[in-house]
């Protein structure tokens, strides 16, 4: 188990300084930070300034590694565009991101469960199709489409909930209902056939002929087992939530880690883009690395494989 | 199978839904004085003397004086804080300051705070945005007596009163003293008519009326007690907020947009021309194949000649947009060229084409990063001429990387002056011999350029101008296209002018009785 652990953690950090590096080089070769940080319309004098000022003259291996040795050493570097330290504006923007994919993960798991089991109690019936429907059309909508309809009826035609900000949980619900409906296809699908399988094993005959019946048998029973695969899916959703709220935070308006990630990327902002990336990069290889732990724990077959 | 759940959720969703319903108050509007504006990209400062943005800019209009300011009406640059000024020489400014000026912390401004604030710019130490600008023209200030300033220059520059007014706000003494790098934490003290009461970064900056603010500014006792600027980056959003209440006036509406909008309930629209202007440049100089097709004025003259800009103008950009056939707005001091225009005549084009020897055309890349509508339409022109057009559409940061590595054969791009009503403003950025955006390789004409940016007499600088403004357009070394249209969204019960540099002067707004 040790060995399994060490080797998926090596690949998980190996990914991370990859995609870190690649990031980097394509800001550099693609795009102009000194020109971006000076403004459309500066002067050339500021440009040049600007250039020599933030060393963007110097060989961009070089710059890669004064970055990468500075957050080694806990200096996530200093905002061009934001002129603050990037730690504190991770901070900063975090507990919106954290708050909301909570909110859409809890969103997913209340839609895609109650789906999941009433389509695996009558498979092949309408209800199944229609979960199943649902499902595959929350899928297919466009987060950004679902977040504008939402605003229409809920917070201009209904004027219930606010159109956009993050001030209070009345700003949530709305998008943690458009973040949410992504996930549940996968989930609803997984509940859907871990539940007929558990459904169908030898135990829940047996646990029947004790007399557990209703959400009992399915709820203390059933469920406890089929739920088993469907945590380690959802320690993965979670990780798409929140290194991919990108366009429901720019829809709603929110000033979490994913609008911070489109500004600065807009803005040519390489310590704020890069340590945002390093850290989305690292949040989805780790709750990934713990979903396969987790399995590798469940079923031996995985880890001595 | 049926199934009973634990917990009565029916009771749950009642519960919940009774908790939505609740109205949300938004605090926008004449009910509570409070103008709440959307701004479309986030502000990282209030401070000016650190920020290049334009939202910067309309938001020192509100909490910041200058020793000059930009007349909305003419446009000229005239005393603020300043109560009179004198050219002593071409290099020497006095600046008399006004005694009835208080900063938002009850001091009163003084000639120290005038010679700090601009020795603090061209401190190279102090990294403010406009300090490289400031400092390739002052080399130093110094106090003549109370109240009296002199501003010595590096050479004569007529632009000193224009970076005055739009680049320099006031400041106390000792402002930075102790706040080293981190300039943006410390509280705004300025001297504007509004002071800031709230500010968070990628989130809004709240500001309220500053009672105290001097009565002879033309600035003076604002309409509106309290302002909001709310970041809002999605235009979507923007107008659902305008539409709830949350909002009450919406910059920058692409013309489509302000088309659609505008005729629901409760939304008005408001235009005006632009002093921003769209151009295509040319790679005359060849810095991408010495040997390129657009080194030839004859290719140069008949791209002009192919580009149908009434049409773009009118169909395209739409409002008060207008056909500019010069580099530079009409608005602008100095834009009086009366060089050759380029009538749209494909059959001309095509002839020139033939005449420069490409009767077949050629390839090229087009590259643009806004409006890619024009830019398609421009595609569309030339190829109808026979030129084979690959429209290279990027975002800024890499438009900005290829043109200033001079790797560009022709780009669409547009420029705003910054507001200025000065033909320096454009001519200077696109046209002097170090800028990257100069894809014309005329020493001659940089050398016109900058001679009429050091020009002190304003008849000679106008001559120069006209002088600089005709080489562009006989050697077509541009396409200029056109003026923009500005399309402002609001409130009915909103009273708001249109800006004629572009500008918003929320000072100025007031509430419909």
């Amino acid at each position: 188990m040790l060995n399994y652990v060490l080797r998926r953690g090596f690949m998980a950090l190996l990914v991370a300084l990859t995609v870190s590096f690649g990031t980097f080089a394509l800001f550099h070769f693609a795009t102009d930070p000194a020109q971006t940080i000076a403004g459309e319309d500066a002067p050339q004098e500021m440009v040049d300034e600007i250039r020599e000022q933030y060393g963007f003259d110097r060989p961009v291996l070089v710059q890669y590694g004064d970055w990468l040795g500075g957050v080694l050493q806990g200096d996530f570097g200093r905002s061009y565009f934001w002129k603050q330290q990037v730690v504190e504006l991770i901070q900063e923007h975090a507990k919106v991101t954290i708050l909301l994919a909570l909110s859409a993960l809890m969103v997913t798991v209340v839609i895609a469960l109650p789906l999941g089991i009433s389509a695996a109690l009558k498979p092949n019936s309408w209800v199944d199709r229609l979960a199943l429907s649902t499902a595959v059309s929350a899928q297919a909508i466009p987060n950004f489409w679902l977040g504008l309809m939402f605003i229409i009826l809920f917070a201009v035609t209904f004027p219930i909930f606010p159109v956009s900000g993050d001030a209070t949980w009345k700003h949530y619900v709305l998008p943690s209902l458009v973040l949410g409906a992504s996930s549940v296809p996968a989930v609803m699908r997984l509940t859907r056939t871990g539940l007929l399988d558990v459904l169908s094993s030898d135990y829940i005959r047996t646990a029947r002929a004790k007399g557990f019946m209703g959400y009992r048998l399915i709820l203390q029973q059933a469920m406890r087992n089929a739920l088993l695969p469907i945590v380690s899916v959802l320690a993965v959703q979670l990780g798409h939530k929140l290194g991919g709220s990108v366009v429901t935070e720019s829809v709603f308006s929110m000033n979490g880690l994913g609008r911070l990630a489109v500004e600065s990327i807009f803005n040519s902002d390489i310590p704020t883009v890069q340590s945002l990336i390093l850290i989305f990069v690292l949040t989805f290889v780790l709750l990934t690395l713990a979903a396969d732990l987790i399995n590798a724990w469940l079923d031996p077959r995985i880890r001595m494989g | 199978m049926r199934i009973r759940p634990p917990v009565p959720i029916g009771h749950c969703l009642i519960g919940l839904l009774a908790l939505c319903v609740l109205p949300f108050h938004a605090s926008a509007g004449p009910k509570d004085d409070t103008l709440v504006v959307a701004l479309s990209k986030p502000l990282t400062t209030v401070d000016r003397l650190y920020s290049i943005q334009r939202e910067g800019l309309i938001l020192s209009r509100l909490t910041d004086d200058g020793l000059f300011f930009v007349d909305p009406d003419t446009l000229e640059f005239v005393p603020l804080a300043a109560s009179s000024y004198e050219w002593v020489s071409d290099t020497e400014l006095d600046v008399t300051v006004r005694d009835d000026v208080v900063f938002h912390d009850g001091s009163s401004l003084t000639a120290e705070d005038v010679v700090y604030t601009f020795e603090w710019v061209i401190n190279e130490d102090s990294d403010t945005s406009r300090g490289p600008v400031i400092r390739s023209w002052l080399e130093s200030v110094e106090k003549l007596a109370p109240g009296k300033v002199r501003f010595n220059l590096k050479l004569p520059y007529p632009m000193a009163l224009r970076d005055m007014a739009i680049s320099i706000p006031l400041r106390k003494q000792g402002t930075y003293d102790e706040a080293g790098d981190e300039t943006d934490e410390q509280p705004l003290n300025g001297i504007g008519p509004y002071k800031v009461t709230a500010f968070s970064a990628g989130r809004e900056i709240v500001l309220e009326r500053f009672e105290d603010y001097y009565q002879a500014s033309p600035k003076a006792n604002p309409a509106i007690e309290n302002m909001v600027f709310r970041v809002i980056p999605d235009q979507g959003t923007q107008q659902a907020e305008l539409l709830s209440g949350g909002i009450d006036i919406m910059m920058d509406v692409p013309p489509d947009v302000a088309d659609n909008v505008s005729h629901l309930p409760g939304v008005k629209r408001l235009e005006g021309n632009d002093i921003r202007i769209g151009y295509i440049t040319l790679d005359a100089a060849g810095y991408v194949d010495p040997d390129s097709p657009f080194t030839k004025l004859k290719v140069r003259k008949a791209i002009n000649h192919a580009i149908n800009r009434e049409e773009i103008t009118k169909y395209l950009m739409r409002g008060s947009a207008e056909v500019v056939h010069f580099a530079c707005h009409p608005r602008q001091f100095g834009c009086n060229a009366d060089g050759p225009r380029y009538p749209y005549s494909p059959e001309k084009a095509k002839q020139l084409l033939a005449e420069a020897g490409y009767p077949d055309g050629f390839s090229f890349k087009l590259w643009a990063y806004r409006e890619k509508i024009i830019a398609e339409a421009v595609v569309s022109n030339l190829k109808a001429i026979g030129l084979d057009v690959d429209l290279r559409f990027v975002k800024l940061n890499v438009f900005s990387k290829v043109r200033n590595s001079k790797d560009m054969q022709a780009f669409f791009a547009s420029y705003g002056s910054g507001g200025t009503a000065d033909a320096s403003a454009s001519t200077g950025v696109h046209f002097a011999a170090n800028s990257a955006r100069n894809y014309s390789g005329d020493e001659a004409l940089a050398d016109t350029v900058i001679a009429a940016e050091q020009t002190i007499d304003a008849d000679q600088r106008k001559r120069l101008y006209r002088q600089a403004l005709n080489r562009i357009a006989e050697q077509a070394y541009w396409a200029p296209m056109f003026s923009y249209s500005q399309n402002f969204l609001l409130t009915p019960e909103l009273e708001f002018s249109v800006p004629k540099d572009g500008v918003p002067r929320f000072w100025q707004a007031s509430w419909r009785q």
